[in-house]
């Protein structure tokens, strides 16, 4: 036999021995057993894994501060009840008691450690009553309702700067509601509302091209934008109307005589207005849930989109 | 006669059965019970490490002997040898099938042969044309122009097409001018005990000591007409113009090679080889039907000889072209068709199976050892990436959040990827080795290519999904389902440089 093939043999039945003796280890280790060298037997254990966000809290495991800082295992663990507490500084700390069964694997890998001095900055540098965040622009929009007058700047307040002023209407309005397309704005109080159109390119409003709705003699209590971004449906204390939001438009009314609307939700999804209604009398408390079909495919719609000179009003 | 087509047939499917069978098991495995198919994963995977370490240290060895042997002077070792054989009666016989490749590639091979140490007056190069290539014989007539005062004879032979029981195959051909040479040596009164048959791709570039070298082991054997002699095959023609999936693959090629040749108890001819003539007619040529006539022939001579017979390595290498084409896909398509090519060498297992059942002479357990063997590679080659790629994440994958809340579902990614970590080791000794095997970069390769070089280690990853199992898979499925591969060669891209 030639030295390379005792070489070569030397090494086939050294690498066969690395094999067979590193392999119970590896799937003891895997199986998660320990192996006792004093009474030689295997231990089935259980183990932890931790995840935080951020990483790199110290582990208190047990009241014991491990070498380890998360992300972390900790293996070979015997079933039972272990106290961990994690810590990082400027951030909260966390703590909690934590089951550990045997071959199992108990994973906290969800932790957020919140900072002890949150990160908090004002980003309005006027005074302001609401506001609109259009991530699709990265812009972010602020009314400021006293004043009737409209902000704008970027997602951090960088580029904070006047917008316009709306048409005044009284009282100022208190809510906003931006249409689907993310081009529209409608203000309103309780007897008129503002649409104000948005605009795209430098991701201004335009107040200027701004679109007042009278509801003399009835009380608006919600507007929502139709999936078109054209017509606004109004939820008044008197019935529900439908109105385009171009100059002059003239609303329609859908239903009225309502006993008194209680609860109402608009599906934008499939334009459909949920509404709880009271028949009989209010004070009863029992009343009857209503969907108003307000979709394009609908006829109800599809006639007021196209309404007839005589036909502007359709009764429920 | 119809109950060995059918013991063949047997023998033809089990690579194929075996193959599928283990991964189908795996998945299977997997679905009901990932518990018990994690844990043969990781057997599997500790098994791969630990053969992936032991092979690179075959590698390192084999790699020193390349190293050593270099510069050593075989010609003058040759004339020290004092044997009942001289030197100087000793007769090389090359023959380089052709098909389709043109002069120009042919010219640097035999342009090689002409730079040779070996006094050329003791060559003997057969061109072995396909008659049914239009352009053989006007090809022919170019190279004899300019070769054929250069060596003791310059032969051209032409395989005629569709003759009895052959099929298009390179083994065909060269039977074909193994036979013509037979009637040269006979009118020349040449014994067949002093010629070498050297058995070349058409691309082989030899080094001007590889003839000396030869016949230094042929001499110095004590049986030299029981042995086939095997070079390193490199593949450095093109090396340099080569994209770097060629080049991590052909590389990958020629380690695996050089580790094979530590491995003699396994080791059988590929690809460029020599043996003695005499041999070679003994045993009645290469298969004219077969499609791995290169280490086919290496089993016709073991059969033969009855397990008496074994392949010298020659350290010492011979030069190829890298197979590659004009785009990454088209490269890739043709990496994959030379793989599979190689892969149907699993054609052996049924031809030896068959022979072993045939032949009472060869000791049971050899023959045992052997069939394992060559079993055990092909089947290997076939599953082992489709394992550790494929089959390795499926019990996360299937086990759902049971598996996944044991231990074992939560150590499995963990204990593989850090076995899988010592591999890095293995890979950074591939890639140093890899660096000094290269040929000088050419002028018009920009030095920068020496970092692209290294740097595109990091797609073996990928080349081990294109070509580690694949191509074997679907050379044992074709013969397992009967659909027998044609010979197609690779398409040489030769660049002169």
């Amino acid at each position: 036999m030639s030295k390379d093939q005792v070489i070569r043999g030397v090494l086939f039945y050294a690498a066969v021995a690395v094999f067979l003796s590193g392999l119970p280890f590896i799937l003891s280790s895997a199986l998660g057993y320990k192996f006792n060298p004093h009474s030689m037997k295997f231990t089935k254990t259980g183990l932890i894994s931790i995840i935080t966000d951020p990483e790199g809290a110290l582990i208190y495991f047990d009241g014991i501060l491990l070498k380890d800082k998360t992300p972390a295992s900790i293996r070979e663990l015997l079933p039972g009840r272990y106290d961990l507490r994690l810590e990082l500084d400027d951030y909260n700390f966390w703590s909690g008691e934590v089951f550990v069964e045997a071959g199992q694997v108990t994973r906290l890998e969800n932790i957020i450690l919140f900072p002890v001095r949150p990160n908090l900055k004002k980003l309005n540098k006027e005074k302001i009553s609401g506001f609109w965040v259009d991530e699709e622009r990265g812009r972010i929009y602020y009314f400021d309702s006293r004043e009737n007058l409209v902000y704008t700047s970027g997602l951090k307040g960088e580029d904070f700067q006047d917008v316009g002023m709306l048409p005044e209407i009284t009282p100022p309005p208190k809510r906003w509601k931006v249409s689907p397309d993310k081009k529209k704005a409608v203000f309103f109080n309780a007897n008129q509302a503002v649409v104000a159109e948005m605009e795209g390119e430098e991701g201004r409003a335009l107040p200027d091209a701004a679109v007042v709705l009278n509801f003399s003699g009835r009380r608006l209590l919600d507007i929502f934008w139709h999936s078109d971004s054209f017509h606004l449906v109004a939820v008044t204390d008197k019935g529900v109307e439908v109105v385009e939001t171009g100059a002059a438009a003239i609303p329609v009314t859908l239903l009225e005589h309502l006993k008194g609307a209680g609860d109402y939700y608009y599906n934008e999804k499939e334009d459909a207005l949920y509404f709880l209604d009271y028949p009989e009398v209010l004070s009863s408390g029992s009343g009857d849930l209503f969907k108003l079909d307000l979709s394009l495919k609908s006829s109800i719609f599809q006639n007021l989109l196209r309404p007839k000179s005589d036909e502007r009003s359709k009764r429920y | 006669m119809s109950g060995q087509r059918d013991i063949k047939r047997i023998f033809e499917i089990t690579p194929g059965v075996l193959s599928w069978g283990i991964i189908l098991f795996f998945v299977a495995l997997a679905f009901a019970n990932p518990v018990l198919c994690a844990v043969l994963i990781i057997i599997f995977d500790f098994y791969w490490i630990i053969r992936t370490v032991y092979l690179t240290t075959l590698l390192i060895l084999a790699y020193r002997k390349l190293q050593k042997q270099k510069y050593r002077s075989w010609a003058g070792d040759c004339e020290a040898l004092s044997g009942p054989v001289n030197r100087k009666d000793v007769y090389h016989l090359v023959i380089f099938p052709v098909f389709k490749e043109t002069p120009e590639v042919l010219l640097h091979s035999l342009e090689s042969l002409r730079m040779s140490e070996y006094p050329k007056d003791r060559l003997i190069v057969v061109m072995a044309y396909e008659e049914r290539n239009p352009l053989s014989r006007r090809n022919a007539a170019v190279l004899e122009e300019e070769f054929k005062d250069e060596f003791f004879a310059f032969i051209s032979t032409f395989h005629p097409d569709k003759l009895h029981g052959e099929k298009r195959t390179k083994g065909a051909n060269a039977t074909w001018a193994a036979r013509r040479s037979r009637e040269f040596l006979d009118s020349r009164g040449i014994t067949y005990e002093n010629v070498i048959v050297s058995c070349f791709d058409s691309d082989t570039c030899v080094d001007p000591e590889y003839f000396a070298c030869l016949t230094y082991h042929f001499l110095s054997s004590p049986e030299p007409h029981k042995a086939s002699y095997q070079p390193m095959p490199v593949y450095n023609n093109n090396i340099w113009q080569a994209p770097s999936f060629a080049r991590i693959v052909e590389i990958s090629a020629s380690f695996c090679q050089l580790i094979e040749s530590m491995r003699l108890e396994k080791f059988v001819t590929f690809s460029s080889h020599s043996m003695s003539f005499k041999t070679l007619v003994d045993i009645e040529y290469w298969p004219v039907d077969m499609i791995s006539d290169d280490s086919v022939i290496y089993w016709k001579a073991f059969l033969h000889y009855n397990g008496d017979y074994r392949v010298i390595p020659l350290y010492i290498t011979v030069s190829m072209d890298a197979a590659y084409s004009s785009s990454f896909f088209k490269t890739m398509a043709m990496q994959y068709k030379q793989k599979r090519r190689w892969a149907w060498g699993v054609e052996n297992f049924p031809y030896v199976a068959c022979g072993f059942l045939k032949n009472k002479r060869i000791p049971l357990f050899t023959k045992i050892k052997r069939a394992f063997n060559l079993l055990e590679s092909h089947v290997t080659w076939a599953v082992w990436a489709v394992i550790l790629v494929l089959v390795g994440p499926l019990p996360l994958l299937l086990g759902g959040k049971v598996f996944s809340s044991m231990a074992i579902g939560y150590n499995l990614p963990k204990i593989t990827g850090l076995l899988f970590n010592f591999t890095i080791i293995t890979s950074l000794t591939w890639v140093i080795l890899s660096r000094t095997i290269l040929p000088p970069r050419p002028k018009e390769v920009s030095w920068t290519k020496n970092i692209v070089m290294i740097l595109e280690w990091v797609i073996v990853p990928f080349v081990i999904l294109i070509v580690g199992s694949a191509p074997a898979l679907d050379a044992q499925t074709r013969m397992m389902l009967g659909r027998y591969m044609e010979f197609n060669p690779t398409q040489k891209h030769k660049e002169v440089v």
